[in-house]
């Protein structure tokens, strides 16, 4: 590569590098509490802080049969909102949902 | 297993675990005889309630599971609380030297029916009494002294668990319980003639006769009411119900009924039931045991009698019989309420003196000073194992606090609040034993000067656990306020990892970054829109700091100096941009253009417009003829085009497309109106190089086309120089040539999608341009579009008509038509 | 790489260990017991984790798999080189 001087030549130096490449990009987030968002990346920062547009929300919930106990079934709750502020000390993971 | 067998159990563990009114036991008011004398007072036949008959006994491995290790839940759980005054540990002691006393005294405890069982109890079985729990090595030689007292002790030991031990259960009870049962019986009929009236003084009322009728109604009792029902005929029962115990006359008559009908279910039910006959007689001591079952049993099987109205004394006989052995006669006569009511104030007053009496009985055990030693040492652990009483955190240690609970205990109230506890319980505990001592003990006033001094002591605790410092946090002012470090949600670095980056590692031969020499890699396209942003970012705040224009007089040489520092900042910057546009990467090195894989990102189109306004009118040249050399690369144009059987293109395309000209096409146009003829033409010449037919039939494609001959036609009509244009004519006719086979297909879709305005406006732009030949060839290409838009038009609405024939006419005018010749 | 603790100097701490196996396969855990093993591309002081070609497991099923995952550092129990 013609610019590695310029310390572009790692596309992720630090961790955190892979969440500014999701930048404006639809991403996929985990978490706690069994959630799962997917949304379009606007703005992050060091505390995983997160602004997405065009979320859509995932829950699961465990629920357990009344007749068969023992039997547990996971349901699944959708939600969509325009834009979401996550903060940061719940995500878990990150991964960018583009064509990869 | 000795359920309802043999009992086989030490004297003293069932004398203790049914009758002492120890940790466990409801005190009875009407108590029987002490375990000493248990085997005389009652006799199987008073007390056997039947219920052994009915057992199936094979299955008696599991009673431990039914009911438990220990004595049976039932005599366990139910009761207990009512005197549970020092908690688990303290009634150890307390119960022992309780029964110690008791024995000694001989003193005559009551038992009283507790009237809220309402099933049989399980035999308590030996080794499980509870004791086991108290087996402490300290504690074996008052056993020792214990069984003493009963007489009966030193051999018993062995024997024990031969005959209770759960792992027998299954096992017929043949022999063995015969041969010991037959001892038991023979020493029990022996005492039992001698009815242990010294130790029951409320008996001594009663005369002997009185005992030995007993026994056979009992043991007429003990048949389960369907047996009797099956072994008696009517007539038979009446009247022998109706003999109760007030006739004492009429019993005579009965005693030697019951061993008749033992027989005979002896025969009718040949295997689960054989041990029951041998094993009667001793079942006295079984129910000794067990009071409860007997009384118990005695109202449940009440209702299961045949007649029970006809028959009223048949349910107060067994009590009567047994308990209060004053009452019989007058308990009968009373109804079931009224009983019930003075049973359970007998045994409330046994309560009474049973607590009375574990208050009093460690008098003088120990000295105040020792108490008061025990407490302080107690304190000091409560102070230091909560800590800071004002820390809630403190509440967990203070739950697993012995001495808390048992305060707990003894108050029974709720969990105080957590910033009490503390002081509070030692306060309390301190006034409690404090005016016991003042109470009970006058030659208690060292004590009280002990207490002050403790008092004081605890508060001093108590005040240096108030004061002592909390947990200091590690707090630093961040940029968000006060960031206090390490917990979970604001962690700090855990560790000091080298930056990949930084200038040493770069050259680290690193696995992950070999594949970022591609250049095509997303992650690295990625990484390259990031870096132009940044770059962006930069120059655009480089912009703001742009020093005041020079004057073309005043020269300022300071100003001056700004502006050269400025300008070299803006070149440094505006080649950094450069370089991470990746422009001029070596074409064909990869499969895609770095530069075009970026524009294949929206957010690598977005940025376009804005790296426009920092580039030279050369670099945009360069972008723009990057993007034509590329055009069929493009992911607008690769995907744009429309498959075969396809009307529409995916909503993300559509989007994309939509993006694409709005910010990159719109942005080469804004620069195309300035460039001149020659760049349009070396542009058309190098779409000449490339798949004509793709682009002409993507949208972007169309409109990159339309863009570049209509300027080149807006050039014309300004003027240009002959050359130029002979050669944009050379090569505009080389293009219409090679475009001439697609033009039929150049139109998205049917005609009723009508997203068509875009290939009117391309081809009005070679409309223009084209030669009267050109122009014939182009009508009769796209013929069929126009009438068939024509025909379309006249089924609409006016105003879609009209919009969709102004689209036509966008072309037939350019040929100098219209399609009003149509009509 | 997985010798990299006993040979090198900087491989005798923990970030030493971590800036030696950036680029081999690793496996995560997170506190919640997820599991998820891939290319490791990079770690920071917080140990936030960025992995490439992930796979999640859940109670040893594998669940999800993601080309690129950022993983928040609050969450990992531990990374082991594989």
């Amino acid at each position: 590569m013609a610019d590695v001087d310029d310390g572009a030549a790692a596309p992720v130096s630090e961790p955190l590098d892979l969440v500014r490449l999701c930048l404006d990009e639809v991403v996929f987030v985990k978490l706690r509490g069994d959630r799962e968002l997917k949304g379009r990346l606007h703005a992050y920062d060091s505390h995983c802080n997160l602004v997405l547009g065009d979320v859509e929300e995932t829950v699961y919930v465990v629920e357990e049969d009344e007749d068969e106990d023992g039997d547990e079934t996971v349901k699944t709750i959708h939600k969509k909102s325009e834009m979401l502020f996550v903060r940061g000390d719940s995500v878990v993971l990150i991964s960018p949902q583009g064509q990869s | 297993m000795s359920f309802f067998g043999f009992d086989s159990t030490l004297p003293r563990d069932r004398g203790h675990n049914t009758r002492a009114p120890g940790f466990s036991q409801a005190a009875d008011p009407f108590a029987g005889p002490r375990p000493e004398d248990d085997d005389d007072a009652l006799d199987f036949e008073d007390t056997y309630d039947g219920l052994g008959d009915q057992l199936d006994e094979t299955d008696d491995v599991f009673n431990d599971d039914t009911f438990g290790d220990d004595a049976g839940p039932v005599t366990k759980k139910p009761v207990g609380k009512d005197f549970d005054f020092f908690g688990q540990t303290a009634k150890v002691s307390d119960a022992i030297n309780e029964e110690q006393l008791r024995f000694s005294r001989q003193a005559p405890s009551s038992r009283g029916p507790p009237t809220t069982s309402t099933f049989p109890q399980p035999l308590p079985k030996p080794a499980r009494t509870g004791y086991e729990r108290y087996k402490e090595p300290d504690y074996v030689p008052d056993m020792q002294v214990d069984a003493n007292l009963w007489g009966v002790a030193p051999k018993q030991p062995a024997q024990a668990p031969a005959f209770g031990s759960p792992m027998n259960p299954g096992i017929p009870s043949g022999g063995r319980k015969m041969m010991s049962l037959e001892e038991v019986e023979a020493s029990m009929r022996a005492q039992a003639k001698k009815p242990a009236q010294p130790q029951h003084p409320v008996q001594q009322q009663q005369s002997a006769p009185q005992q030995y009728s007993q026994t056979p109604q009992q043991q007429y009792q003990d048949y389960p009411p369907q047996q009797q029902q099956q072994q008696f005929s009517q007539p038979q029962q009446l009247p022998f119900q109706s003999s109760g115990p007030p006739r004492e006359e009429a019993r005579p008559a009965h005693v030697g009924h019951p061993h008749q009908p033992v027989q005979i279910m002896q025969r009718s039910q040949p295997t689960p039931n054989q041990p029951i006959a041998p094993t009667a007689p001793s079942q006295p001591t079984q129910i000794l045991q067990n009071p409860n079952r007997y009384s118990a049993e005695q109202h449940r099987s009440a209702p299961a009698v045949q007649h029970p109205v006809q028959h009223p004394g048949h349910q107060s006989r067994p009590s009567g019989s047994r308990h209060i052995i004053t009452h019989p006669q007058q308990l009968a006569n009373l109804s079931d309420e009224e009983r019930a009511a003075f049973l359970m104030e007998d045994a409330k007053r046994a309560k009474r003196n049973h607590k009375i009496f574990l208050l009093s009985k460690d008098n003088g055990l120990m000295t105040p000073q020792d108490k008061n030693f025990i407490t302080r040492i107690q304190l000091q652990q409560l102070v230091t194992a909560t800590g800071n009483p004002n820390e809630h955190g403190s509440d967990p240690s203070l739950s697993e606090d012995f001495y808390y609970q048992v305060h707990n205990q003894i108050r029974g109230g709720p969990r105080q609040h957590p910033g009490q506890p503390l002081s509070n319980f030692a306060q309390t505990y301190l006034f409690q034993t404090g005016g016991r001592h003042g109470g009970l003990r006058r030659q208690a006033r060292g004590g009280d000067n002990h207490m002050q001094r403790m008092e004081q002591q605890v508060q001093r605790a108590v005040e240096a656990a108030k004061n002592k410092p909390k947990n200091k946090q590690l707090v630093i002012e961040g940029s968000l306020g006060k960031i206090s470090f390490s917990n979970a949600k604001t962690p700090k670095p855990l560790l000091n990892i080298k930056r990949a980056d930084s200038a040493a590692d770069t050259h680290r031969p690193s696995k992950a970054h070999q594949v970022g020499v591609s250049g095509s890699d997303r992650k690295t396209v990625l990484t390259d829109i990031e870096n132009v942003y940044s770059t962006l970012m930069q120059l655009e705040d480089h912009e703001r700091l742009m020093p005041p224009p020079l004057e073309n007089d005043d020269i300022n040489p300071e100003l001056a100096g700004f502006h050269i520092d400025w300008r070299e900042k803006e070149e440094k910057l505006n080649r950094k941009l450069w370089r991470d546009l990746k422009v001029h990467e070596p074409i064909g090195a990869t499969t895609t253009h770095p530069f075009i894989a970026f524009l294949s990102f929206s957010k690598g189109k977005k940025c376009i417009p804005r790296v426009f306004r920092h580039i030279t009118q050369e670099q945009r040249t360069t972008i723009l003829t990057m993007i034509v050399i590329h055009l069929d690369q493009l992911d607008v144009v690769r995907q744009g085009l429309l498959q075969p059987g396809e009307v529409q293109l995916n909503s993300a395309t559509r989007e994309n497309i939509e993006l694409f000209s709005l910010a990159v096409m719109h942005t080469l146009f804004g620069y195309l109106n300035e460039a001149g003829l020659d760049i349009v033409t070396g542009l058309l010449g190098l779409i000449l190089n490339i798949n004509i037919d793709v682009i002409a039939r993507t949208r972007i494609g169309v409109s990159m086309l339309t863009m570049l001959l209509s300027r080149a036609e807006l050039i014309k009509q300004a003027g240009s120089n002959e050359r130029e244009w002979d050669q944009w004519v050379g090569i505009y006719n080389a293009f219409f040539d090679a475009l001439e086979p697609t033009l039929p297909n150049i139109f998205p879709g049917t005609v009723n999608t009508g997203e068509d305005v875009y290939v009117w406006q391309f081809l009005a732009a070679i409309g223009i341009g084209a030669s009267p030949e050109q122009q014939q060839r182009l009508v009769m290409a796209v013929k069929d579009r126009v009438m068939e838009t024509v025909a379309h038009a006249k089924t609409l609405p006016t105003a879609m008509s009209s919009q969709r024939l102004a689209n036509v006419n966008l072309f037939m005018r350019s040929i100098g038509l219209d399609v009003e010749l149509l009509a | 790489m997985e010798n990299g603790i006993a040979t090198q100097g900087e491989g005798r701490d923990p970030s030493g260990f971590l800036s030696e196996i950036i680029g081999s396969s690793v496996t995560v855990k997170l506190n919640s017991g997820v599991v998820y093993k891939g290319e490791l591309q990079s770690v920071d002081g917080y140990m936030n984790i960025a992995l490439e070609k992930t796979e999640e497991h859940v109670n040893g099923v594998k669940k999800r798999s993601y080309g690129d995952a950022f993983v928040r550092g609050n969450n990992v129990m531990y990374i082991s080189a594989d």
